[in-house]
């Protein structure tokens, strides 16, 4: 074999393989709504391994159009869905933004995750159109000053901080160890985490091991053993399921055997599936209980006749397509910024509580729980006091 | 803490010489990277997910492990051997005469078809490994150790030493050899070149099958792109060993597996999979025909 040509080979294959990771993106365009029919949208993964999550969220947002079309539709026009599968992929997240763009779609409720939002709200700045998630935390989302963007959630920052206070005041835990998924949500979340960490727990907690690890990977044995070696009393996770599933079970398998604290991005049954007996007794943050609260009980049921059991986030992207199409009717148009007008000064008590936003877009009362993983579900467990 | 990461990457490590010394054979004969030879393992890791939970559900693993075990290893064997052969005899022989080229991007083009007909067939959702197999770690000279990670390790070593008796002792082995160093005189002395090339897919294949269903094993869950980036890491472990050299491919394998579970634990973990291709990168540039791959005449 002529030597030149060996030392040529991987480096042409290397390059086809680089090609070869951009095939896949792709999507086909539709024509404008015809003149009868008003156009919406719902963005999130809906394939991959968190496509759970986006099924949850298009479930949501289905049942709530299907509500108003029974009803006549909205500004007297059918509604019609359209559906948008970002991939939990920023790059996929935008293109999916300018497709809804390019479609005349009136409104967005989505994306899930904060990585994917971000960079699809700039493109629903741009072209003027009201976005809602129901599900993307990170304080960035709303932090920017757009005025067309909302969410029905609460933030990391809220979240962070009653992860923080449930370690320090109720584990009691001197040394923690913080990992994220280095995505906008997970290290967002884990840095809120630290920093109120420090301010809850009065210098008395030291964070003796803090590091990223990567998304879709599935080896963490690794990192865990490192972790392990520093003795924490707990570990914080900032990211979502399919990583905080391996976390817990590869931790066990390494002997940490401190218990793991999360946040709203695990709370999934694939987490359980995946961490199997590992999964009892960890920790994670997120809003009340919502299937229990008495509102939601009547759209429980259609949900459930419907799709089965829903998700964490179903009734919120229930309740995000709510204060959408409500917008829309009061406005009396299509018109972007009058939508995005409407629903600042909306106030609707949704399904999962009072809906009404402040001036960046944020819900004024939000309120986050401690979760325990239990019998292989999640149960409320502890509230932090003055709520 | 030393000790538990050395456990912790041969496992690792296993795994990537496992599916290394498909790249490594076939390229050892054709000169052809096989793209779609991290598909094949993605297939023995859903083949080893859904007979694993069929026999659960019928009942025989709980009652009979080991036996359990070995119908899903071999099951899994079998289906991917069958892949690993059509897949040479659809994508690579048609084009066995043509440019260099053609088959490389046909062995791409496999790979695109195989990941998204998985997606299609089983979902795109992460498929998730029954619970039957004991997770607590066994302390062994005061560190504990997956049982799970001492299985992976001892069977990809007894596999390698198979297959290394298999190419230096049996007539096929021979004749494997042959077509390496000379496809053309290997046939005038009677090889038949199309079984032998057969056999070194299907070889191929057992190896990456068997590492497919150890990683659903260990990781307990997989999905349709896992076999993806294993692929680009066997790939390179291929190529630090020397490609086309089988004890390279395994040498190769076990040294990525170290230097990631290391690196992940003494640098940074949020670079784990930059190791993997900072070697790539510093053999290809410092020494380009790998760490053993100068023996050309032992290439198989």
């Amino acid at each position: 074999m002529r030597v030149s040509e060996q030392t040529a080979y991987p480096w042409v294959t290397l390059g086809l393989v680089a090609v070869s990771i951009f095939a896949s993106v792709g999507g086909a365009g539709c024509g404008r709504p015809s003149v009868d029919t008003i156009r919406v949208a719902v963005a999130g993964p809906m394939t991959g391994d968190q496509s759970k999550q986006g099924t949850d969220l298009k479930n949501g947002v289905e049942l709530a159009v299907t509500d108003w079309n029974e009803k006549g539709g909205v500004l007297g026009k059918r509604i019609e869905l359209l559906v948008g599968d970002d991939q939990h992929d920023p790059k996929q997240a935008v293109a999916i933004a300018n497709k809804f763009v390019n479609s005349g779609v009136v409104g967005v409720v989505g994306h899930w995750n904060s990585s994917a939002s971000i960079p699809a709200s700039e493109v629903y700045h741009g072209a003027n159109i009201s976005m809602i998630t129901p599900a993307s935390t990170n304080p960035q989302v709303t932090d920017r000053g757009y005025t067309n963007v909302f969410r029905v959630c609460g933030r990391d920052d809220q979240q962070g901080k009653v992860a923080a206070e449930f370690v320090v005041t109720q584990l009691k835990a001197k040394r923690v160890a913080v990992l994220h998924d280095k995505t906008t949500y997970g290290q967002g979340l884990a840095d809120e985490f630290k920093k109120s960490l420090n301010a809850s727990g009065g210098g008395r907690v030291e964070v003796v091991y803090y590091s990223g690890i990567t998304q879709g990977d599935k080896d963490f044995r690794g990192v865990l053993t490192t972790v392990a070696s520093k003795k924490p009393d707990v570990y914080f996770f900032g990211g979502i399921y399919p990583e905080g599933g391996l976390l817990v079970k590869q931790a066990r398998e390494v002997g940490l055997k401190a218990p793991m604290v999360s946040g709203d991005g695990v709370i999934d049954p694939v987490f359980v599936q995946i961490a199997g007996e590992a999964a009892e007794g960890t920790y994670l943050t997120f809003s009340p209980d919502t299937t229990k609260l008495p509102t939601a009980q009547e759209v429980l049921k259609k949900y459930r006749a419907r799709y089965g059991e829903p998700g964490p986030y179903s009734f919120y992207a229930y309740d995000a397509a709510q204060v959408l199409l409500r917008a829309i009717q009061s406005a009396g148009t299509t018109d972007g910024s009058k939508i995005s007008q409407a629903i600042h000064i909306s106030r609707y008590d949704g399904i999962t509580g009072r809906l009404q936003f402040d001036s960046k877009g944020d819900l004024l009362t939000t309120q986050y729980v401690v979760w325990i993983t239990k019998n292989g579900t999640f149960e409320e467990f502890w509230a932090p006091s003055g709520t | 803490m030393f000790f538990q990461q050395i456990v912790n990457g041969l496992a690792l490590g296993a795994v990537y010489a496992l599916i290394a010394l498909g790249y490594t054979m076939v390229y050892g004969i054709l000169e052809l990277i096989n793209f779609a030879h991290g598909e094949i393992y993605m297939i023995g890791a859903y083949l080893g997910i859904l007979l694993l939970t069929f026999f659960t559900v019928v009942g025989l693993t709980q009652n009979h492990l080991v036996l359990s075990l070995i119908l899903v290893f071999v099951g899994s064997a079998l289906y991917c051997a069958a892949y690993g052969l059509t897949l040479e005899r659809v994508a690579y022989r048609p084009l066995r005469h043509a440019h260099r080229l053609s088959p490389l991007i046909s062995a791409i083009g496999m790979s695109i078809f195989l990941q998204n007909y998985v997606m299609l067939a089983q979902g795109s959702a992460d498929k998730v490994f029954p619970h039957i197999l004991l997770a607590e770690p066994i302390t062994f000279l005061g560190v504990p150790v997956g049982p799970l990670q001492m299985f992976i390790i001892l069977t990809s070593i007894v596999l390698m030493i198979g297959l290394h008796i298999f190419v230096k002792k049996t007539r096929l082995g021979k004749a494997m050899r042959a077509t390496a160093q000379d496809k053309r005189m290997a046939g005038l002395v009677g090889i038949d070149i199309n079984r032998v090339i057969a056999v070194t897919f299907v070889i191929g294949s057992i190896l990456a099958s068997a590492a497919g269903v150890m990683v659903a094993m260990y990781y307990g869950l997989v999905n349709f792109f896992i076999g993806y980036v294993a692929g680009i890491k066997a790939f390179t472990a291929a190529v630090l060993g020397g490609i086309g050299n089988i004890p390279g491919a395994m040498l190769g394998g076990f040294i990525l597996g170290l230097v990631e579970s290391l690196g992940a634990s003494y640098i940074s973990s949020e670079y784990k999979d930059v190791f993997a291709f900072l070697i790539l990168i510093g053999v290809l540039i410092l020494r380009p025909s790998g760490l053993l791959g100068e023996k050309a005449s032992e290439k198989v």
